[in-house]
């Protein structure tokens, strides 16, 4: 069985998540994704495992890294010395797509331009992935997970009703851009199908996720109304909210977009009269008496179990959702029944459960072929099989330092 | 008339030499011309990347028509089947004016840019049998019904898939298209909940909490975009179609930071909400006319300190590395707050922003329109519709090239009806 891009070999320089996570994805999806890192300067996601740093090779162990670099090589190689350079140009000429998510200055000073590339590849997609672009008088700004979420503009509409805008619960933008990564090199790999060319693409993380309020935009470039945040409600639609469950800290929600919804609810709670009380009847009754509805719906939810719950309610069509915590999803029986999570073997990490690919590709689907690879795991695959170099050349290379086997992990403890 | 592009634009230079490049040539329009959509359609000298391919959009609201506007935005030829009444994102606003009109909705303008609307009841026989013929002829369909109500439409994808063996069928639902809630009702809210990112979000206190606008639906949409050109490059590469199947609750759930990782993995679970604070050194302040966003990793804390002046925190022995940061953190808090309060947002993120120091700003709407990032990448259009007149609209998500991006408006209902469905239209 074929995966969608077989045949695709990826030169992977990014570091941390959004890169990671978006390159491992077009392995998941059939790339060879060739990882680099320098014998100085490797991922730190390998230290951010928790890892007590006294055991063998406990920068291979961490799991955010292990998550995020699954399917793909990995080389060493210092491309801050012309000789790391030219070896990084001799792969990108065997290669089809590079990304790089350094600072923005970064692949210039190292002389490694699109023009450097393309020139050792016209046929080269190189993609770079900055937080607020290539171009522009913020440039140079730092932006890190946290910041591009509000750069977005998607904190300032999230909140409490009444309270301050508020953050995502995690670094929101680097999956939102990961995922892009996969859609935006399928363009271009189309593209220079089509035409034989290669290009540059720039997938700016704060661009990516202000998409996601694009409505907000339009709305008040319109109306010139800044929309503050609501919380849990709807602007329009009542009721839709999260109600408490049975239990400590947990949660159900519950939401209702028509009139024969709101009946199977008010069935569902054994209060079918409310379906026609003139306070809930509509839509537009309900929003208006919306405090009132809220509290008789959470009296409901309040004794029993955010699970029994919503499956009392999708029993009579309403849209109802546990709120669901990490443990609860890696036992969530429907995505279990999915195969969302699959056992994975690591040689130094041990064996443990890890995300499938995402996405059900009927005839072409992803796979797990690799666990994520130690520090310069592949450099003999990638140097003397891919590369050809000879062992005089390789020697020289470990002689001074441009690969390694081991990395110093002195300076990362 | 074809738009002349500089010679150099045909393949992007490295964007950095904006002297030989500069920003307001990459995205803007042309000076006065006001959004140049119909010079992009006729423009042959640079194809679009998606060019060439032919979508039919049977989504609703948010998740299908995001995909779709991706599809859109990048070349393909997009048509949107509504139904009679038109999508229902055309009747939720908000509205121009706050006046209810299916052409002046928000939502559905900016979702819908640069598609073309055939009005068209696939629930009726012949709306079915005029869909089939429509689906002989494309390369894609991307539609977010339950599973049950494709079925019951006579739409599954065995059908669709028997019409055209080349059709690459995109499905995006809350959980997908097999499994015990394969047919449960959901919508943003609920998947949002169900994917896991509701249950970090928010404080303690406060309990769960949805993000602003609709999260989950557009992480379904981009999701569903990505498969789905995977499955576009294999039936170009293969002459086979396939169907894509999406669960937003699937995409959703392994994105939580590292917290599946650490928990699949050591059994680590914290299970709090941290509200506007990871630490004192990562979160969000308000300052004198909005809020400040900070992100301090170790070897930001000189820049950082630089940046607001206080020389005296940089040499504080509670503050001197990110363990002592940690270990102190409801100090650091304090001294944040405090300092924070007397900064005002675009001064403090020009300063930090010149000495590298990672402070943003929450940008609000009007941050966004008059930001001089957005504005010298031209990140920002002015977009002409008929009856909502000119609004401002984000795009393109990424940059392929001067002319990859179609900055089109959103169809009128109906608008091209006649043209796919001739005489024969309802």
């Amino acid at each position: 069985m074929t995966m969608p891009l077989d045949g695709i070999r990826v030169i992977d320089l990014t570091m941390v998540w959004a890169g990671p996570f978006g390159a491992r994805m077009l392995g998941d999806y059939g790339a060879e994704v060739i990882k680099i890192e320098s014998p100085r300067q490797w991922d730190m996601l390998r230290s951010l495992g928790l890892i007590p740093r006294d055991e063998h090779h406990w920068y291979n162990k961490s799991a955010y890294f292990n998550h995020n670099n699954r399917d793909k090589f990995a080389a060493a190689l210092d491309l801050s010395d012309t000789r790391g350079r030219d070896v990084f140009l001799k792969l990108c000429a065997v290669s089809d797509v590079v990304v790089e998510n350094f600072r923005s200055d970064v692949m210039d000073n190292l002389g490694l331009t699109y023009e450097a590339v393309s020139a050792a590849n016209p046929g080269i997609i190189y993609v770079s992935m900055p937080g607020h672009g290539k171009t522009g008088p913020e440039k140079d700004f730092v932006a890190y997970g946290s910041n591009v979420e509000q750069l977005a503009g998607l904190v300032s509409l999230s909140g409490y009703e009444g309270g301050e805008p508020m953050k995502t619960g995690f670094s929101y933008g680097d999956p939102m851009a990961g995922t892009a990564l996969v859609g935006a090199v399928a363009m271009a790999l189309r593209q220079r199908n089509r035409t034989g060319n290669g290009c540059y693409l720039e997938l700016a993380q704060r661009e990516n996720l202000t998409m996601f309020v694009g409505e907000h935009i339009v709305d008040y470039s319109m109306n010139r109304e800044e929309r503050p945040p609501i919380g849990n409600r709807h602007p329009f639609l009542a009721p839709h909210n999260r109600f408490p469950s049975a239990g400590d800290d947990r949660w159900l929600v519950v939401s209702c977009e028509s009139d024969s919804q709101f009946a199977g609810l008010s069935a569902a709670m054994g209060m079918p009269e409310l379906a026609t009380d003139e306070r809930f009847a509509t839509n537009a009754a309900r929003k208006s008496n919306e405090d009132e509805l809220d509290a008789i719906i959470g009296g409901w939810t309040s004794v029993r179990g955010h699970y029994e719950a919503m499956h009392l309610l999708q029993q009579r069509g309403v849209p109802a959702g546990a709120v669901l915590t990490a443990p609860e999803l890696l036992s969530d029986p429907h995505l279990r029944s999915r195969g969302a999570w699959v056992e994975h073997t690591h040689p130094d990490a041990g064996t443990w459960e890890m995300e499938a690919p995402p996405w059900r590709l009927s005839r072409t689907p992803g796979h797990i072929r690799m666990p994520a690879p130690g520090f310069g795991q592949h450099n003999s695959y990638v140097f003397r099989e891919l590369l050809g170099l000879s062992e005089p050349d390789l020697e020289a290379l470990y002689a001074a330092g441009i690969t390694a086997d081991d990395p110093d992990e002195t300076l990362h403890r | 008339m074809p738009r002349v592009y500089p010679e150099i634009a045909l393949t992007a230079p490295h964007p950095a030499r904006e002297s030989s490049f500069p920003a307001e040539d990459r995205r803007a329009p042309l000076p006065g011309r006001g959004p140049h959509h119909a010079d992009c359609v006729e423009s042959h000298l640079m194809p679009q990347p998606l060019e060439g391919l032919r979508v039919l959009e049977i989504g609703t609201f948010v998740s299908a028509p995001y995909c779709g506007k991706l599809f859109a935005g990048y070349g393909a030829e997009v048509i949107k089947i509504e139904p009679p009444g038109g999508d229902i994102s055309r009747a939720h606003g908000p509205f121009k004016d706050a006046l209810p009109d299916p052409e002046t909705s928000a939502l559905f303008l900016y979702l819908n840019t640069a598609k073309k609307s055939v009005v068209l009841d696939i629930g009726t026989p012949e709306g079915r049998r005029q869909f089939l013929e429509l689906v002989k002829t494309a390369d894609v369909v991307i539609e977010n019904f339950r599973p049950a109500d494709m079925r019951r439409l006579g739409l599954g994808y065995e059908t669709l898939s028997a019409a055209n063996p080349r059709l690459v069928v995109i499905s995006i639902t809350a959980f997908g298209h097999d499994g015990p809630y394969a047919d449960y009702e959901s919508n943003n809210l609920v998947a949002f909940a169900m994917g896991g990112q509701m249950f970090m979000t928010g404080t303690q206190d406060g309990g769960p909490l949805k993000n602003g606008g609709y999260q989950a639906d557009y992480q379904g949409g981009l999701n569903a975009f990505s498969a789905g050109m995977l499955a576009v490059l294999a039936a170009e590469r293969d002459g086979l179609g396939q169907h894509v199947d999406v669960s937003v609750q699937q995409c959703m759930a392994p994105i939580l930071e590292a917290t599946i990782h650490y928990y699949t993995y050591m059994g680590r679970w914290a299970g709090v909400r941290r509200g506007n604070h990871m630490a004192s050194f990562i979160g969000i302040y308000p300052c004198a006319d909005g809020h400040l966003g900070i992100h301090i990793m170790a070897r930001n804390w000189k820049p950082f300190t630089d940046a607001i002046g206080r020389p005296d925190l940089f040499d504080d022995p509670r503050f001197v590395t990110q363990a002592a940061r940690t270990q102190h953190n409801d100090d650091l808090m304090a001294e944040f707050y405090a300092w924070a309060a007397g900064e005002t947002k675009h001064d403090v993120y020009r300063r930090a922003g010149a000495g590298r120091a990672p402070i943003a700003f929450v940008h609000t709407m009007e941050d966004l329109l008059t930001s001089p990032q957005l504005e010298a990448r031209g990140f920002i259009q002015r977009i002409d519709h008929p009856v909502a007149g000119e609004a401002s609209y984000p795009g393109p998500p990424w940059w392929l090239g001067p002319d990859g991006w179609s900055h089109m408006r959103a169809p009128l209902l109906g608008e091209h009806t006649t043209e796919f469905l001739g005489s024969s239209a309802l």
